[in-house]
This record gives structure tokens, C-alpha cells and sequence, in this order.
């Protein structure tokens, strides 16, 4: 083992000191258990031939007890790029931003790229009022449909187990993950607070890159953004 | 368009006062505090600065929404899991883990490519150890998809998720035989994967499957080579669960909250 191994190798034990990590829930120090912490984010053709895209995005949870879960924080600004050129800048954004009990929509080319953004007031998409434990769908620009509120967290994923695997103690989990009669899914019974935007391709425009097999594909990500 | 009331009110107000003057009636003070309502500062009844009372325009609703300002990054996401599982924090230096939340997609690449390609291997050194091997000897080898270790890193370092506009959704199905030719795992080119993410997607165990699966996608998956009935590999290509939330055909697809 290299120097480099051995210090990595430390590394992770620090980090197996049951620090959760998920699709994105509580990735990293700084954003983790905040109400704008990302969850996770999906991505689909609702169904087969259909002309939508659609967009879930998914802040805080509720997994454990002491994280930011249930509210929509009013400074926070979450952002949806799309890059259609393969440049991996984004050329379109959905923008989603909480005020007064409504979810505002806006959906445009963006005022700049890069890591700081303004709302795109000129460019509406929708609004629907932010639910409670029963969803509210709302209808926007040429069909779009939104919902914003608390949901499922669909995310599946035996995250004790993972961190004993990591973990660098021979002793820890030496065989790995569980069969899937003993597994355990960390995130059953945990709720999180849902974006969904379903979009037609046509508000999005063409898109001039593709995945490695040769598919045409938007590039995407998501962001949060708090107010400076 | 309350500004353009104030505007038209205002002179309307002051042709008033005029008209009434300043003079010693008892109408003085009343008079005199209308003024007021253009000063930039709350007082007399005003319920705000220069709004509200029984003078002013009522002041605008503090309800209203406030699209201004601007809004710094704070976090970022495009495939699951990516900073979660290949970026490293170590004690006493700067997070990696925040760094990658706040750079953008096209610098990714040359910044956390080297990073997660060390975390891959480390990985591997980890269970090197755990069967008593060396972990010079036990390496990620080339994946289902073909890709060596530095390869695979500088694909998942560029953080997004691509998704098909005109294709069907796959994130990627490791048991997909597509054409039939019993070879379920080594993309020969009739795949239709990459084209986005389902709620229902496996993305933990694709992810493990393209870590730790090598070429056939099975290369630690808890097999029993003596056949004693106890495994002498470790099981790392599956976490072994499944979607336990609900989730709905129809928009917005996510159940009520439990």
C-alpha cells in the first residue's frame, strides 16, 4: 500500500464514522441536512411516445430526525439546467422558487450561467400552490403540469450496510453487502419535498449532443441557489 | 403600479394643502402631516414608510412574491450518488465533497477526474485487505461497458444526467439481452441506456455493477467457490434491495407522504 492508498485509507475511515450518504441527500458538509440540500433528481419520458419530459426534484428528508425536512425555504432558488450543445453549459433553465405558500415557475434561456443566477421573471412557466400531504397539480405554460410539496422518497438504498463496506476494518462486513433477504432499505418511510415538472420538448428546443451510445440527450443538472 | 398612484396622488394632495394653507386652524396639523408621505421616513400613522394611516397609500402587500436578487450556488446534482460515493473529504483539508457542489459541469472533469479514479482503487484496496490479499494485486478491472478505471471517472466527473427526448427511459439494465445473444452485460451496440433516470431505476446497484463488476458484471457478487455453501467473495454488485416507496402511473408519480 502507497502512501497515497494509506492516507486514503484514512480518509474513509473518518468518513465511516456514520456520515449518511445517499443518491445526493447530505453529500457534503457545507450543504448537507439544510433546506437547500439536493436529495435526489430524475429525469424520464413519462410515457412511451410522449412529447414531455419530466423533471423530479427532490430537497431535504426527513431520514433521520435532526435534518431540515418540511418546508420550502423562501431564499432558496432551485434550478434546472439543460445543455443542448454538449458544452456542458447550460442553454435553458426551469426555475422553481417558493413564496407566500405557491411554487412560481420560470422557464427561459438564462441571464447568466455559471454559479450565480437571477429569477427569469419575463419567462413564466406556471404556478401551483405548495401542497400539504394531498398533491395539488398545477398547469402551466402549454401544458406543462407542476407540483411542489412533501412526498415519498422513492430512493432505495441499504446505507448502514454500505458504510460497514467501506468501511477499511477487516473485521467490517467482510462479505459485503447483505443478501437481498436480509437487506434493509434505509429511506422506507422517509418523506422528502418534491419538484415535478413535466415539460413538452418543445418549450425545451432541440438538443444537438448525445449520450455515448449515440442517442440524442439533454445534458442535466440540478442546483440550489440561496439569496444573497 | 402603486408608484403610478402615489404619482398622480401626490399633486392632488399637495393642490389641497395649498389651497388650505398652513394657517393656525385647528385643520393644521392634519394638514401638515400629509406631506409627510413623501419624506422616506414612517411616522404620524403610517403603517410603513410613507404608506398606510389614514393619509397615505395603503402600503404594498407584504405577501407579495420578491423575484430579486441573486442566487449563489450552494448545491448541484446530475447522476446519483456520484459526489456521495468517489469524492474523498480528508481531516485538515479543504471539502472536496463542498468544492464539487460549487463547480460547474464543464470544469468538473479536470478537477475531480484524478480524485474519484484514487477513491475507485481505494475502494478495491479496502476489500484487498478484507480477503487477507495485497492490494497491489486486486484492482478495478475494465467494466460491462468497456471502460478502464480512467475512463469511467472522466465520464461520472462531468456530473450530469442525460435524458432521451425521444427515447425510452433506461438508466441502464445490467440484465438487459437486447439482441438475445446470451452476452446479457457487453454492450454490442443495440443498447438503449443512458437515456435518463425512472423512479423505480436501480441506480445504487448499476453503480456498484459498473465499480466493482468488471467485464461480465458479476466479478464480486458473494460467490461460493468451494461450494461449502458460505461465500468466499464478498457481495459488492448489489446492496440487495429494491423501491419500497409507492409510486403512481399518474403525475406527479410520488405518493403522499407516510
Amino acid at each position: 500500500m502507497n502512501k497515497t492508498k494509506l492516507l486514503l485509507g484514512i480518509a474513509v475511515l473518518a468518513i465511516a464514522g456514520g456520515l449518511l450518504v445517499a443518491a445526493d441527500h447530505l453529500d457534503a458538509p457545507s450543504s448537507g441536512g439544510t433546506t437547500a440540500d439536493i436529495a435526489d433528481f430524475f429525469a424520464f419520458e413519462p410515457s412511451t411516445d410522449s412529447d414531455f419530459t419530466t423533471f423530479v426534484v427532490d430537497l431535504q428528508s426527513s431520514v433521520l430526525p435532526e435534518l431540515a425536512y418540511g418546508t420550502f425555504d423562501e431564499d432558496v432558488l432551485t434550478e434546472i439546467n439543460i445543455d443542448t450543445d454538449g458544452d456542458l453549459v447550460e442553454d435553458f433553465v426551469i426555475q422553481a422558487f417558493p413564496q407566500g405558500g405557491t411554487m412560481y415557475f420560470f422557464a427561459g434561456t438564462p441571464i447568466q450561467t455559471g454559479l450565480n443566477s437571477q429569477i427569469l421573471v419575463d419567462d413564466p412557466l406556471g404556478e401551483v400552490t405548495i401542497s400539504g400531504s394531498t398533491a395539488l397539480v398545477g398547469e402551466g405554460r402549454d401544458g406543462t403540469r407542476l407540483f411542489a410539496g412533501p412526498r415519498q422518497d422513492p430512493f432505495f438504498f441499504d446505507f448502514f450496510q454500505f458504510n460497514a463496506v467501506i468501511n477499511p476494518d477487516v473485521n467490517s462486513a467482510p462479505l459485503g453487502f447483505k443478501t437481498s433477504e436480509e437487506a434493509e432499505d434505509t429511506f422506507d418511510g422517509a418523506n422528502t419535498m418534491s419538484i415535478v415538472v413535466e415539460i413538452p420538448n418543445s418549450i425545451l428546443g432541440p438538443t444537438n449532443t448525445t449520450n455515448a451510445l449515440g442517442v440524442p440527450v439533454y445534458k442535466t443538472w440540478v442546483t440550489t441557489n440561496r439569496k444573497q | 403600479m402603486v408608484y403610478n398612484k402615489l404619482k398622480l396622488t401626490i399633486p392632488v394632495l399637495l393642490a389641497v394643502l395649498a389651497l388650505t394653507g398652513c394657517n393656525n386652524d385647528d385643520d393644521r396639523m392634519e394638514d401638515m402631516a400629509i406631506v409627510t408621505c413623501n419624506d422616506g421616513v414612517m411616522n404620524g400613522d403610517e403603517e410603513g414608510v410613507d404608506c398606510g394611516g389614514s393619509a397615505c397609500e395603503p402600503c404594498a402587500d407584504s405577501t407579495a412574491p420578491d423575484f430579486t436578487g441573486t442566487f449563489a450556488q450552494v448545491d448541484h446534482m446530475g447522476r446519483p450518488g456520484i459526489n456521495t460515493t468517489l469524492s474523498v473529504d480528508m481531516d485538515g483539508m479543504p471539502s472536496v465533497k463542498d468544492a464539487h457542489n460549487v463547480t460547474i459541469p464543464s470544469e468538473m472533469t479536470a478537477n475531480f477526474q484524478a480524485g474519484f479514479q484514487a477513491r475507485l482503487e481505494q475502494y478495491h484496496d479496502v476489500y484487498a485487505n478484507k480477503l487477507g490479499l495485497d492490494p497491489m494485486d486486486v484492482n478495478y478491472e475494465n467494466n460491462i461497458l468497456g471502460l478502464d478505471a480512467a475512463t469511467l471517472t472522466t465520464v461520472l466527473a462531468a456530473d450530469v444526467l442525460e435524458v432521451a427526448p425521444d427515447a425510452p427511459t433506461v438508466y441502464f439494465d445490467p440484465g438487459t439481452d437486447a439482441d438475445n445473444d446470451g452476452n446479457i452485460l457487453v454492450p454490442d451496440g443495440d443498447e438503449v441506456a443512458l437515456t435518463g433516470r425512472r423512479l423505480q431505476d436501480d441506480v445504487i446497484d448499476v453503480s456498484l455493477i459498473l465499480f466493482f463488476g468488471g467485464m461480465n458484471g458479476d466479478r464480486f457478487s458473494g460467490q461460493d467457490l468451494d461450494e461449502d455453501g458460505m461465500a468466499d467473495l464478498p457481495r459488492l454488485t448489489s446492496d440487495g434491495v429494491g423501491l419500497t416507496a409507492t409510486i403512481n402511473a399518474g403525475f406527479p408519480y410520488l405518493s403522499d407522504p407516510e
